[in-house]
């Protein structure tokens, strides 16, 4: 090996976050380690995702500014306090830290802060992933890596804006800026009761269910077939277990795919063993003496399983933003350019935010908005943010799908291939083309 | 001992808000100003004031048959508490106690000894404390009931329970234990401090001495039918949970105010030092009005069972903890020597202020209580149908 060969180089998947490492390669797919991304062929996909070679980015990681600190960082001048410590409150940190040594840093959050990849939960089962594999870092780890203060197992209660103190359960904290990237919730219809329903929306979630599903076959009821009930139905069939997958419509991503597409994924997933028996919607769960499950349809049909997965979909939670008096329309209002929300020095991103009144759930704009934050908060030059609607992709395997574009939902849809390989559906409006979908 | 003023018929619970309200400041500013040192320091339990107080409508106005102002009755606690701590303690006590027997579906207690009660003309406190703590999973519950013929045998201690004596009664809760050791449920009574009931002194408090608390033992005593309030107690305790712990802000607004008043007082001769002091009268002044207002606006709904309403009650009622805390602090700082003095009201106010942050439930509580709401459940192993966390 000669000594003036490249530093081994790293690319990040723009959709879901995987970073492809050229030291480690991707054997599964065939790719040995030290393969040089230039060298990947272009068909080769994101082994999470599913997406091109070309949705990929050089991925520099960010280095904190190196400074003579403490592992044990607690500032008695307030800092920002930022609430959440998923991907957007991490990225929010890391961007902070690395353009301001010294700016205490408070990170609040009611998990553990332990660092792993969401959209990797929603495929682990089958590739036999473990809690501990899934886990890159703890949050005691990340913490002293950015040098912030985390308090972990906290729960922000409400915030008093006009002394900038957040409310936590472990005492007010005084913040000079506040950072809201508390997420979204699962939201449960009212039949689906949280003690009985598992949420695989972190990580905590996820492991409660990988446990029960460690001791054999089990059958699994999912309902909601959104992208994650989709994606968790073909993962756990995969992992050999018996998955019924209901909704309350005709077919999985109803709501958004056109019928043609809704059909044929639906083939797919039955195709694979998925059991899709049409439109239901849950009317009342139990748990029989046997400790399974004993689930109704408001058709009175009744299912047994031994677990039930909710994936009904996510909603913000009002409470922080109530409190502060903030803007709040399905998620909290911030501005689109600089993610500022309604009041002074309280900024916002991730999946708790709203553009114009729209929610965006992915992961794909999360680093840009965490970057143009701390720019904007630390009184830096920036150039504003800029929201674009993200592409969908879907990570089944049995049809990974893209969505370009903002179909409408009553536009006519236009098949432009159809065959065993591909699907090519396109939307026009006015001789513009407005929404793409490829399966 | 019960009967402290003659029997006056029920009076006071017709009077409007604003004239409840002048006659409780005028009860804090002539006799209880006139007592506070006594009940703080020396164990004078003022029940001719809560007398007057109940006379005056304070104690009763916040029951359903008297309106159900729960505002109205925390600003009466607000007005005492100003004055007096330990007496706006005294106050909540009661209508604590109030709300158990208005709520009970037991017509024995909810009719004559509730009118007695609300009217100031017999008295009675709660002994809830160690259960609030056992149905939150802090501590276990210290009393054990076996039912029997009639009723329930109860025995066990509680370490201290205000607002009782000789002759007078209190709400208690029991675990009841089935003949094989197991729970089966728990049940709310009304404990009668008779001869059966050992009534064992305290060791001296910091302060509020007056609030007659005692230790209670308990040996096989029987509660009757008549005097269940609940069984089972959950449904009348998850009703009653979000007004019980939103009553106990007057006191805390007392005391923050009180203290305000005591900064007020001092600023003509050491204004021109005080203003180096932080935590100012007018600033604190500003931030109580905003937490009143909002306890205030949380007391028109006092019977919403949601859980955003209950962390909204258990939210403001630390924020009226830490706020007295830093009230009473600053109070004692702008009195500077005088304030030192053993008699005087900010020292006073210290204790009180960390009374309001460690009685049931107390900061740590609250907090607790606040995270266990808000840690969403999984489904668990083995967890029967039915099944509820306390």
């Amino acid at each position: 090996m000669s000594e003036d060969v490249e530093a081994w180089r790293q690319y990040i998947c723009r959709a879901c976050g995987l970073i492809y490492d050229e030291a480690v390669g991707d054997p599964d797919s065939g790719l040995a380690p030290g393969t040089r991304f230039d060298d990947i062929p272009e068909d080769w996909e994101c082994p999470l995702c599913g997406v091109r070679k070309s949705d990929f980015e050089l991925h520099t990681r960010r280095v904190p500014v190196v400074a003579a600190a403490p592992a044990e960082v607690v500032s008695r001048t307030p800092g920002v306090v930022i609430v959440g410590a998923g991907l957007a409150g991490r990225a929010v940190a890391e961007a902070l830290r690395s353009l301001d040594a010294a700016i205490p840093v408070t990170m609040v959050t009611a998990c553990s802060g332990d660092v792993y990849s969401k959209p990797e939960l929603s495929v682990a089962l089958a590739r036999g992933l473990s809690p501990e594999v899934l886990c890159r870092e703890t949050g005691a780890d990340m913490a002293r890596r950015l040098r912030i203060r985390l308090l972990d197992s906290t729960f922000a209660v409400g915030v008093s804006r006009s002394q900038r103190l957040l409310r936590t359960t472990r005492g007010p904290l005084r913040y000079s800026h506040l950072v809201l990237a508390q997420g979204a919730k699962p939201a449960l219809p009212p039949a689906l009761p949280a003690s009985l329903t598992w949420r695989v929306n972190d990580l905590q979630g996820w492991t409660g269910l990988y446990r029960r599903l460690q001791g054999g076959p089990r059958h699994v009821v999912i309902v909601g077939a959104g992208m994650v009930g989709c994606e968790l139905a073909e993962d756990f069939v995969r992992a050999g277990h018996a998955v019924t997958l209901l909704d309350r419509l005709i077919g999985p991503l109803a709501g958004v795919l056109p019928a043609h597409a809704s059909d044929r994924l639906r083939q797919r997933l039955m195709a694979i063993g998925v059991h899709c028996p049409g439109p239901a919607s849950v009317s009342e769960v139990s748990r029989m003496p046997t400790g399974r499950l004993r689930i109704v349809t408001q058709c009175r049909q009744t299912i047994e399983a031994d677990e039930l997965v909710g994936a009904t979909g996510l909603a913000t939670c009002s409470r922080l933003a109530r409190s502060a008096g903030l803007a709040f329309d399905r998620g909290i209002a911030v501005d689109r350019h600089t993610l500022r929300t309604s009041v002074a020095g309280i900024y916002a991103l991730g999946d708790c935010i709203s553009i114009d009144g729209a929610p965006c759930r992915f992961i794909e704009p999360i680093a840009a908005q965490a970057e143009i934050i701390a720019r904007d908060l630390l009184g830096l030059p920036h150039r504003g943010y800029q929201h674009r609607a993200p592409v969908i992709r879907l990570k089944t395997r049995c049809m990974p799908l893209a969505l370009h574009g903002i179909p409408h939902p009553d536009g006519a849809w236009r098949i432009i291939q159809d065959d065993d390989e591909r699907l090519v559906m396109e939307q026009w409006q006015d001789g513009t083309l407005e929404s793409r979908l490829a399966a | 001992m019960n009967d402290v003023v003659a029997a006056t018929p029920m009076s006071g619970t017709g009077l409007s808000d604003e004239a409840v309200i002048e006659q409780v400041t005028a009860i804090a500013n002539g006799p209880l100003r006139a007592a506070v040192t006594r009940i703080d320091q020396h164990g004078h339990y003022p029940l001719e004031i809560m007398a007057s107080l109940g006379h005056a409508g304070a104690l009763g106005c916040h029951l359903s048959r008297n309106g159900g102002r729960v505002g109205l009755a925390i600003a009466a606690m607000q007005a005492a508490s100003r004055v007096c701590g330990a007496t706006g303690f005294l106050m909540w006590s009661h209508d604590v106690c109030g709300l158990y027997l208005e709520h009970s579906a037991n017509p024995s207690l909810a009719g004559t000894m509730l009118d007695r009660h609300a009217g100031g003309l017999s008295f009675g406190g709660t002994a809830l404390s160690n259960p609030m703590k056992a149905l939150s999973g802090i501590e276990t519950m210290l009393l054990r009931a076996e039912p029997v013929a009639g009723g329930y045998r109860v025995s066990g201690s509680l370490p201290w329970v205000s607002h009782i004596g000789p002759g007078q009664y209190c709400g208690a809760m029991a675990r009841v234990h089935r003949t094989d050791g197991s729970v089966s449920h728990e049940i709310l009574f009304i404990l009668h401090c008779d001869e059966r009931v050992v009534l064992r002194p305290c060791p001296q408090f910091s302060g509020m001495e007056g609030t007659s608390t005692w230790g209670i033992r308990l040996d096989d005593y029987f509660v009757s039918e008549s005097d269940l309030v609940a069984d089972p107690a959950r449904p009348l305790i998850a009703h009653i949970r979000g007004v019980f712990i939103l009553l106990q802000a007057g006191m805390g607004l007392g005391v923050v105010q009180g203290s305000i008043d005591a900064m007020r007082e001092v600023e003509p001769a050491l204004g021109h030092v005080n203003q180096y002091l932080q935590d100012r009268p007018d600033a604190l002044q500003a931030e109580l009005d905003e937490l009143s207002g909002w306890v205030m606006k949380l007391a028109e709904t006092p019977y919403d069972g949601s859980r955003d309403y209950l962390l909204d009650v258990l939210d403001a009622r630390v924020q009226c903890s830490e706020l007295s805390l830093r009230a009473s602090q600053s109070s004692l700082l702008h009195q500077g020597a005088r304030g030192y003095l053993a008699a005087s009201a900010p020292q006073r106010r210290v204790r009180e202020a960390h009374f309001v942050s460690i009685v049931t439930p107390a900061i740590k509580h609250l907090r607790w209580e606040m995270a266990r709401l808000m840690n969403e459940p999984f489904p668990t192993e083995l967890s029967p149908a039915g099944e509820l966390s306390a």
